[in-house]
């Protein structure tokens, strides 16, 4: 069942690449929408099948591969990683939708979409080491690929710069991995947990350490980041939503899944100083967003503050507070990628995301009115507002974290005082207002009066609406999202505390 | 439904009066996103009239059968997750029933004299729908029964507030009018969230009643009771209005009137509501009930202050209404949820009929400008007359609403602190003042150019207007009923005389003030530092802006210029470090065959080597 998920988009992959026949976009973005349906309605099922009662690997597939060095085909899904996939392939779908005006090299673009999303969901599934490492890698190149060939024009030094930093982060998360199977001497690559009789303090921190390096890059934790803006700026709309949406999530699911999991008393260990990190990397992305005058790098920045909460949350550890990173991960995918698709249309209309030229946005006849609307949604729902996605997430990653964290936690929330201060001041500035998209340097240009955009159309909102209504049903109905995930966040959070009452019980 | 069939419908069905506003709201969507563009945006505020008369209506049945019933509790299950558990919460008391009618009865009253105020306006389906939003939330917030809902709908409060102000969100004051609401609101709120969120930790529970029991029996160390206590009454202060965080409620007056007339009465009421919701909490660190009462104090004598000296009909007596919550305020403080509420309600009905008549002043003249007003007495006498029924209801001179609320304050308060009641005396003399001062302005004097072919306003802005101003008449008779339950009305004859005199005091002095022109802005150096020091709000917006928003931009620009230069300068520099050493090092291959295997052999030895120390 879980195989079929990766087929799809693989299969999907291929058929593209040999299609018969000179490439027409259209028929290309169309196959590509049909497979991406056909891949969540997949997952959908997945869903359907799913027993939100156990906290374990579920669904479980596997046969041995390359056993000899503990590379093994093992899939498993548990109520971490089923969120996950489903948001991959609605983001994935959302980011094809979302493709219109692709004209070179169509057959490339759609298929290297289509591997991505096969990658990443290979990576949520992988029940061994080497397995996710090779998914983690597969997915690497299409994305640079994405950006290098149909980014901005700085593309080629993000492009590189995001290449390096993943790479880098690849190596090291490598290299754990393979050093984990060195200290211990044996080819051991499944998900089991670390503990101290199998291998000592030290080797475990130093694992630990570069995993923590390697997904932070990916996360991106500061100082790890500086990849991240310049990728969103170059990159195009669907890349960006395919970036901010799926691909951050990987980092951040490596850390509860490899770190928090495979060492959780090395990370009991250090949580201390990963709540205070994440607290400087909130603060630090929240102030750096202030400063921005590029939407998206706004947008990017934001995604380094919100981020951190996942940090602060799996730091904490406890019940509440990895539910609440998992439903941090879920609404950061759905809010970034929609403030990313608004801004696209915002870039496509206007010819410029520049915070000090763009003004007025909201006028209703001449303006984006209804782009407006959803953006002031989505800022308030990125701030927290209640009602929205946002909110609950926050309110279960502070919640869980008060107690074990209390002085990070109170920054984070500071943190997120500040992301309605820089939202608020890209909806006041480029929204509010009388309507001009000139320097105000200009005024015989900024005087004009006769600024008509042109009308965005329905079908160009409507995948900026279904993440919207997305964004509100969770925000509404916690609930359902809390069904399927609380299991396995509950069992989690026992990890550590069960290892703790194990040590105590065996000393005593 | 986890209740009992017996229960009468009416309040088996209460969950649903929240949700009548935000229905409102989903039904003007199509007006509103422009849809349905044929018939004109009209249809969308008949249908929120529809849904507030049914909210107000159900409301009636609710008071009807919890007056033979008895209080009622309705709790709904939201989210469940380990050892946390978010629920939804009514209280059904009579308390609480009054203050929904409060809200949903000003909002319905508010929303026909909208009809007739905004007619022209071309987005007024938008405005009903953000009036829908705003009435949900505060109808839920009133009800509410536990501390995670009324957070909730505090913050909607907030969202639609911002909504509301940035209405005309084309005109720059506009614009910072609704940065700072929001801003300012956010910041309360934000403090709130951490008050919500350590309670949420520390007693589990967070229904209100529960909280009160945790609250008295749990032992707290003096820094974390400080810090709960002022986290919690952060966002109250915000939402009230008070010092220093009142900015934003004079700002918020460059939005539509009908909004004002809300934001002025109920808007401030549901956030003393929640205030004295979590009293009991608070109470448990001294130090928030100092500040509280501080707070208070500072509020009704400066508001009451910088009132007098505005020049915009508006803004003239939004500071008036920061300085009545801060009598609220000093109310809460001294534990008197009774008399709090009993202000709440006074103020809310005089002081939504006040900018009823102010707003009828300014759609006839399209001036809010006192200096360039007057005479508008004979030309509008509907209009004059609810100004002069609200002013007598907001002042302690005649036994109209406040009266009463000043009296009792007094009263309580001479014994204990005899400087509060000074305190609380002097403002209502200053609030006598200021309203006197406007009327002699605007409906007295000569008429000006702008007020010369004023005539009165239409029937849907007269209507509600009138039907307010018999109820501010009769509020005398609703407090003596409500007085054979709860002895509200015994204070002495000396406070009495105490009141009487100090609003007499405030009138002849408002009379005798010299208000022409010239003297708004005097030429006297000393008269005019202070005319410009309570005009300008002691400078708040300009203290403000040297702190607290210099300090979070400077942050933002040394972050982002470390950024730049530090973390991505050093990356940089790596990446072209290695490029350079590249270049060089290609220069140094000799091409020969041995030299490659000898650095191969050295590699590796030192590879096996580092990883048998390391291992071993």
């Amino acid at each position: 069942m879980l195989s079929t998920l990766l087929l799809i988009p693989f299969l999907g992959a291929f058929v593209l690449l040999f299609w018969p026949g000179q490439p027409v976009p259209g028929r290309m973005r169309v196959v590509t929408i049909v497979v991406l349906a056909l891949q969540l309605a997949w997952s959908l099922r997945v869903l359907l099948a799913f027993d939100p009662d156990v906290g374990g690997m579920q669904l479980q597939e596997s046969f041995a591969w390359v056993s000899s060095i503990g590379l093994d085909y093992r899939l498993g899904i548990d109520g971490l990683s089923l969120p996950l996939v489903v948001i991959n392939a609605a983001l994935t779908l959302v980011s094809a939708v979302c493709t219109r005006d692709i004209s070179q090299r169509p057959r490339i673009y759609f298929a290297l979409l289509l591997l991505i999303s096969g990658a990443v969901n290979g990576a949520f599934l992988a029940e061994n080491l080497l397995l996710f490492f090779l998914f983690y890698e597969l997915e690497l190149v299409p994305l640079w690929l994405l950006i290098s060939i149909w980014g901005g024009s700085e593309r080629a030094y993000a492009a590189t710069k995001f290449l390096i930093f993943t790479a880098v982060s690849g190596v090291l998360i490598l290299g754990a991995f393979l050093g984990l199977a060195l200290f211990t001497g044996t080819v051991d690559f499944s998900l089991t947990p670390v503990l101290s009789e199998r291998l000592a303090m030290g080797s475990q921190l130093l694992l630990l350490g570069a995993l923590l390096i390697g997904f932070g890059i990916k996360i991106p934790l500061v100082p790890f980041h500086t990849w991240l803006p310049d990728a969103h700026t170059q990159a195009s709309t669907p890349v960006s939503v395919l970036l901010a949406g799926v691909l951050l999530k990987l980092g951040t699911y490596g850390l509860l899944r490899f770190c928090l999991g495979m060492f959780p008393e090395a990370w009991a260990l250090l949580a201390p100083w990963l709540a205070g990190w994440a607290a400087v990397s909130v603060l630090y992305g929240s102030l750096a967003a202030i400063a921005q005058r590029d939407m998206k790098r706004m947008v990017a920045y934001s995604s380094v503050g919100h981020m951190g909460y996942i940090l602060l949350a799996a730091a904490a550890a406890t019940p509440v507070s990895l539910l609440g990173a998992v439903f941090q991960m879920v609404s950061h995918g759905l809010i970034s990628a929609l403030l990313f698709l608004l801004v696209g249309i915002v870039y496509r209309k206007t010819g410029t995301r520049d915070l000090e030229v763009l003004r007025g946005l909201l006028n209703p006849e001449r303006g984006l009115p209804f782009t407006g609307t959803l953006m002031i949604l989505g800022v308030m729902a990125s701030a927290g507002l209640p009602g929205m996605a946002g909110f609950i997430s926050e309110f279960l990653v502070f919640r869980g974290s008060l107690e074990a964290f209390p002085l990070a936690t109170l920054l984070c929330m500071v943190g997120s005082g500040l992301t309605a201060v820089y939202f608020l001041l890209l909806v006041n500035r480029a929204f509010f207002g009388r309507m001009a998209i000139t320097p105000a340097s200009d005024p015989v240009a900024d005087a004009r009066l006769d600024i008509r955009l042109a009308a965005v159309a329905p079908r160009e909102t409507i995948p900026a609406m279904a993440l919207a209504v997305g964004v509100v049903l969770i925000g509404l109905f916690p609930a359902w999202l809390g069904r399927i995930s609380e299991a396995a966040s509950t069992t989690m959070a026992q990890l550590p505390a069960l290892l703790a009452s194990l040590q105590i019980s065996g000393v005593g | 439904m986890p209740l009992p069939d017996a229960l009468p419908l009416p309040i088996q069905l209460a969950w649903l009066i929240p949700l009548y506003g935000f229905s409102g709201m989903v039904l003007s969507l199509p007006w509103a996103t422009g849809w349905i563009k044929r018939n004109g945006p009209r249809p969308a505020a008949y249908l929120n009239l529809l849904m507030t008369l049914v909210a107000v209506l159900h409301g009636s049945l609710l008071i009807q059968e919890v007056l033979s019933l008895g209080p009622q509790h309705l709790d709904i299950p939201w989210f469940h997750a380990a050892d946390l558990d978010l629920r939804i919460g009514f209280d059904l008391s009579l308390t609480n029933l009054a203050a929904l009618e409060l809200v949903t009865g000003m909002s319905l009253i508010g929303q026909v004299f909208a009809l007739g105020y905004l007619d022209k306006e071309w987005s007024l389906a938008r405005f009903f729908a953000l009036l829908g939003f705003f009435e949900g939330a505060m109808a839920g917030v009133v009800l509410s029964s536990n501390l995670f809902m009324s957070y909730f709908l505090l913050e909607m409060l907030t969202l639609s507030t911002y909504l509301l102000v940035g209405f005309w969100y084309a005109q720059p004051l506009v614009v910072t009018a609704a940065r700072d609401a929001f801003l300012t609101k956010r910041v309360g709120d934000v403090l709130l969230l951490m008050g919500v969120v350590a309670l949420s930790a520390w007693a589990g529970s967070m229904e209100f009643d529960d909280l009160y029991v945790w609250a008295a029996q749990t032992p707290f160390s003096p820094l974390a009771a400080s810090l709960l206590g002022l986290g919690l009454i952060a966002g109250p202060m915000g939402k009230c209005a008070q010092f220093p965080m009142h900015l934003w409620l004079d700002e918020a007056m460059e939005g539509p009137n009908p909004a004002s007339i809300l934001r002025n009465s109920v808007v401030v009421t549901c956030g003393s509501v929640v205030l004295l919701k979590l009293m009991p909490v608070v109470r448990i660190s001294p130090v928030a009930t100092t500040v509280l009462l501080a707070v208070g104090t500072i509020s009704a004598l400066g508001g009451a202050l910088v009132a007098i000296a505005q020049v915009d009909l508006k803004r003239a007596f939004s500071y008036s209404t920061t300085s009545y919550l801060g009598l609220v305020f000093i109310a809460i403080a001294f534990e008197q949820p009774l008399l709090a509420l009993l202000l709440l309600f006074t103020h809310g009905l005089a002081k939504a009929l006040l900018f009823m008549s102010v707003g009828s002043v300014i759609a006839t003249t399209n001036c809010q400008d006192l200096t360039e007003l007057g005479g508008l007495g004979p030309r509008m006498p509907a209009t004059t007359t609810a100004f002069l029924v609200a002013g007598a209801g907001l002042t302690g001179l005649l036994p109209l609403g406040c009266f009463w609320g000043y009296g009792l304050l007094v009263q309580t308060l001479w014994p204990q602190a005899p400087l509060l009641a000074g305190i609380v005396l002097l403002t209502n003399a200053l609030t006598a003042l200021n309203l006197v001062r406007v009327f002699r302005q605007v409906f007295l004097d000569v008429s000006h150019p702008k007020t010369r072919r004023a005539q009165e306003v239409n029937w849907l802005m007269a209507l509600p207007m009138v039907s307010l101003a018999v109820l501010v008449l009769v509020t005398p008779l609703v407090i003596q009923r409500l007085d054979s339950l709860h002895s509200l009305t015994t204070f002495s004859g000396l406070t009495t005389v105490l009141v009487v005199a100090s609003g007499s005091i405030g009138l002849v002095a408002g009379c005798l003030i010299r208000l022409d022109r010239f003297w708004s802005r005097s030429v006297i150096k000393p008269l005019r530092t202070l005319q410009d020091l309570l005009a300008y709000d002691f400078y708040t917006d300009r203290i403000y802006r040297a702190t607290i928003v210099a300090f979070v931009s400077g942050l933002a620009t040394l972050t982002n210029s470390v950024d730049r230069v530090l973390v991505n300068g050093l990356v940089n520099r790596i990446g072209s470090a290695s490029m350079a050493s590249a270049e060089s090092l290609k220069l140094g291959v000799s091409g020969q065959l041995q030299s490659y295997v000898l650095t191969v052999l050295v590699a590796i030895v030192l590879l096996l080597g580092s990883l048998s120390w390391f291992h071993g």
